[in-house]
């Protein structure tokens, strides 16, 4: 069981940017509409933002991470770190991070990388960021966390009602008095399998028949480097993994779920979504979605969910958010954070 | 002990059928036309919060009939 405590690291902002073009769950011929409807009342997914063809992940963190600085009144030169939390890479290689660096106009002794995480990826980039700051010597940092998921040249109806594409941007900086931030994780690769992209990678190197779309054992064809998801698997380990290790990190904390002003968890589908709440026995109104709106944003999505959902309440006083991630890897991360009104601009939509 | 009637209850909503459909323990999951993907997860929650039981897209498929879905839960605890 891997936990850990940051001290004197600041959350100072954070902004995110979805495309501006919206496609609706419910878009269909009138003769699905029912069937549609039932789809959106499970996942709870309505509507979806969806970059258009050529729009990458990184051209969505662009802005958001432009405005996060120009809005924080930081000299790009006292930027130390900058961290890409994604699985949709510009290439593959290299990193997305480092050719953020020229994008935003960063000094050349920046340090930056990119991290190979999912849905469970934002407590991950705000804890590596977060270490790589508290000792002091490096002060400021980014982390950009997103993804482009979806694929609307898709035939799996599942994946394609599903995901929604987001970047967010946040800053973090070393502060002598900042509370401390709490960290629980978890790592579980026998379920690697769950979520796949299988083809293009070292251990089934691209050939020319994973191009072509093939029926698989559920009968849904794919091309080899679309994304697999294995539904009921994702399901189970969502809701065995997620409420203990929430419940963990609580304990080890000083702090009750009452004393918690906000669950922000990475937001699956409505479904997994509420058994997780349920199983925690947390009130709605502490647990906010932006399924609904954006659908599953992967990493993006709990910094995501805090700028549609709490931005008002956030800029208003203190409050402590715990947010838990959780899926492709299988990977799974929470953190309790204490937010001082950060800079938290409205949603930007490209 | 659960009964075979509470269990059909708790399956019809898990599922969310868009047309009212008579099912008994003996009715086939390949006759039910909403019995999809979507389905299969409703029942996979409907098993863990209900019946405190964890089962798989696996145990279901191996399932023909509603008696077949109810029988995990005594398999499963067992």
């Amino acid at each position: 069981m891997a936990t850990a405590i940051l001290d004197k690291i600041r959350v100072a902002g954070l902004v995110s940017c979805v495309p501006r073009k919206v496609v609706s769950n419910l878009d269909c011929p009138p003769e699905k509409r029912a069937e549609r409807e039932r789809l959106v009342r499970n996942i709870g997914i309505q509507t979806r933002r969806v970059c258009d063809a050529g729009q990458a992940f990184s051209d969505l963190a662009l802005p958001a991470a432009e405005k996060l600085i120009s809005g924080l009144d930081w000299k790009k030169e006292d930027i130390d770190v900058l961290l890409v939390v994604t699985q949709s890479p510009d290439y593959p290689i290299p990193a997305t991070a480092i050719i953020m660096q020229d994008r935003l106009g960063l000094s050349k002794s920046t340090l930056a990388f990119d991290i190979n995480l999912g849905c469970s990826g934002y407590p991950y980039g705000l804890f590596v960021l977060g270490s790589m700051l508290s000792g002091g010597r490096m002060r400021r940092g980014i982390v950009l966390v997103g993804d482009k998921s979806s694929n609307p040249e898709s035939h799996d109806n599942g994946l394609l009602s599903l995901f929604g594409d987001a970047a967010t941007a946040t800053a973090l900086e070393f502060h002598e008095s900042a509370p401390q931030m709490r960290f629980h994780f978890g790592s579980d690769g026998s379920g690697y399998k769950a979520i796949i992209i299988p083809a293009g990678g070292q251990r089934i190197p691209m050939q020319a028949h994973h191009l072509e779309r093939l029926p698989g054992e559920d009968g849904i064809s794919r091309k080899g480097t679309d994304v697999i998801l294995d539904g009921p698997a994702i399901l189970n380990f969502s809701i065995r993994e997620v409420p203990p290790a929430v419940t963990t990190l609580l304990a080890s904390s000083p702090y009750t779920a009452e004393a918690i002003d906000y669950f922000v968890f990475h937001q699956a589908n409505r479904m997994i979504n509420e058994t997780i709440r349920k199983k925690l026995g947390l009130p709605e109104a502490k647990v906010p979605s932006s399924l609904h709106d954006f659908g599953n944003t992967s990493s993006a999505s709990i910094p995501m969910t805090m700028t549609v959902r709490l931005r008002e309440s956030l800029l208003s006083g203190p409050k402590r958010v715990l947010m838990s991630g959780f899926g492709v890897g299988l990977s799974w991360a929470s953190c309790i954070l204490e937010l001082d009104r950060p800079y938290l601009p409205e949603l930007i939509e490209l | 002990m659960s009964s075979i009637e509470s269990f059909i209850s708790n399956f019809t909503t898990a599922v969310d059928f868009q047309d009212a459909v008579e099912i008994k323990a003996g009715t086939r999951l390949a006759d039910l036309a909403e019995w999809d993907s979507l389905a299969a997860l409703g029942v996979i929650v409907m098993f863990d919060m209900e019946y405190g039981v964890t089962i798989t897209g696996n145990d279901l498929k191996d399932c023909s009939a509603i008696q077949d879905v109810f029988d995990l839960i005594a398999k499963k605890k067992g």
